[in-house]
């Protein structure tokens, strides 16, 4: 049985830890941590059930990786990411942190920009360079999209500890089976926000997610679309159809049912919810085939933009579900998103969305 | 002579403000601060030692980009400030 929920939020100005019992009714703030900070994600590591590493990209100081061992009661910054010597680019900001296969439990993924991955072996405190695909033939072919040039997505898959799958914009989804050894792009399926040139099918996927408990089930919302991928899958397949937009950056799956995803659509350009439905969370419980806005308890009228890792689900059952605006809001779901209550409000923008289920 | 840290550059270094060091030029003042104080060392510099941006090295009240950088001579009784720039901040 659960003891409780926190929700993470990485902000413009520091870490925000939100805890609520199972019933997900009230919620306690813990910090905020490194205030005035920016923080691009906070990650949680269910392996241990204690650690949270915090993707910290300051102005002054630079970036950095924070690790709390104690669930954010005291941290300390574990050794930067670094490339080779003789290198050119430099490590400049962290996107996204993961926590490795549940058989590796002191092995953590970090995603950079430059986009480019980086593994630890010893739970943070250091990170090598994954010159498989940092230095992929690809790269010269990769160009950065409206926020940079990131690797911002890794899916971990919960089965098999050598197959993995990490998205960057702007070039797409690469996939490994070897444990990183080799990567190969898979963006078969995806569209393209340009023309495809004589060098291949590069393109923008904004958030990827996979199944925390089903083998190769895959998930996202893309510059161009919201698709799904499951195991054998030789392409993705596009569900965009229902969906008021094919644009947005958030993309969440549900915890145990790989053919129920939520993504929160957005206006193309202005990245804010639609004015024709106004602002929901829409989720399909058959892989794409109907959606469904939820938005009961969300204020008429109102109009959000959420990023890219801005939201995500628990895992309880029922499943939570939790989003975070750029006007500072926390909603929370306690009933797989029929309805919406704010958690918080007035807070810094909200540029990550993560969940620990205690 | 003397390290004064100022403003994120002090709560990098838990909280030192002020570092007595003997060194003969800014870059060796530096390397004797963070022998000191390690947690500085990704602070101020990259990975392929490039000073970060929005860091500002002051000997006594002249920015050492104005004197000649970090081999700005160093004697007795001077004062190396770090100071982060009044800059930088996005969206």
């Amino acid at each position: 049985m659960a003891r409780g929920v926190l929700v993470l939020l990485g902000t413009k100005k520091g870490v925000y830890v939100f805890r609520s019992g199972s019933a997900r009714e009230r919620w306690r703030l813990e910090g905020p941590y490194f205030p005035g900070q920016p923080v691009y994600h906070v990650a949680f590591d269910p392996r241990d059930g204690q650690s949270l590493y915090a993707g910290i990209n300051m102005t002054w100081g630079g970036p950095r990786v924070e690790i709390s061992r104690d669930l954010g009661k005291t941290w300390k910054p574990g050794k930067n990411p670094a490339f080779p010597k003789g290198d050119e680019r430099t490590f400049s900001r962290t996107w996204h942190i993961e926590a490795g296969h549940a058989s590796e439990p002191d092995v953590m993924w970090l995603g950079t920009e430059p986009a480019s991955l980086f593994k630890s072996t010893d739970r943070g405190e250091s990170w090598e360079s994954v010159r498989s695909l940092n230095d992929h033939p690809d790269t010269k072919h990769w160009s950065p999209g409206g926020g940079g040039l990131g690797l911002h997505s890794i899916v971990v898959d919960p089965a098999d500890p050598k197959s993995m799958a990490i998205g960057i914009s702007s070039a797409g989804m690469y996939e490994t089976t070897d444990g990183g050894k080799t990567w190969t792009r898979h963006n078969e399926g995806l569209l393209s926000p340009v023309p495809q040139g004589p060098e291949g099918d590069y393109t923008c996927v904004h958030h990827v997610v996979g199944s925390p408990t089903v083998a190769g089930a895959r998930f996202q919302q893309a510059h161009t679309g919201t698709y799904f991928k499951d195991a054998g899958d030789k392409k993705w397949t596009n569900v965009t159809k229902g969906l008021p937009t094919d644009y947005g950056f958030a993309s969440a799956i549900h915890p145990r049912d790989p053919k129920m995803a939520y993504v929160f659509p957005l206006e193309f350009l202005e990245r804010m919810s639609p004015t024709a439905t106004g602002p929901g969370v829409w989720r399909t419980k058959d892989r794409g085939r109907t959606w469904t806005r939820l938005a009961n308890g969300l204020p008429r009228g109102s109009r959000y933009e959420v990023m890219r890792d801005g939201m995500a689900t628990d895992r309880l059952d029922p499943a939570g579900v939790y989003f975070g605006t750029t006007n500072g809001e926390i909603w929370g779901s306690a009933d797989e998103g029929r309805s919406w209550s704010l958690i918080a409000q007035h807070l810094p923008p909200i540029l990550s969305v993560e969940t620990a289920t205690l | 002579m003397t390290v004064k840290l100022h403003g994120a550059f002090s709560e990098f270094a838990g909280g030192a403000r002020s570092v007595a060091v003997d060194a003969g030029d800014v870059a060796s003042a530096l390397a004797a601060l963070v022998a000191r104080h390690p947690s500085l060392a990704e602070r101020l510099r990259d990975e392929h030692g490039k000073m970060r941006e929005h860091v500002n090295i002051f000997a006594n009240d002249e920015d050492m980009r104005y004197l000649d950088g970090e081999r700005t001579a160093l004697r007795d009784g001077d004062i190396v400030h770090i100071v982060p720039a009044v800059s930088g901040g996005e969206w």
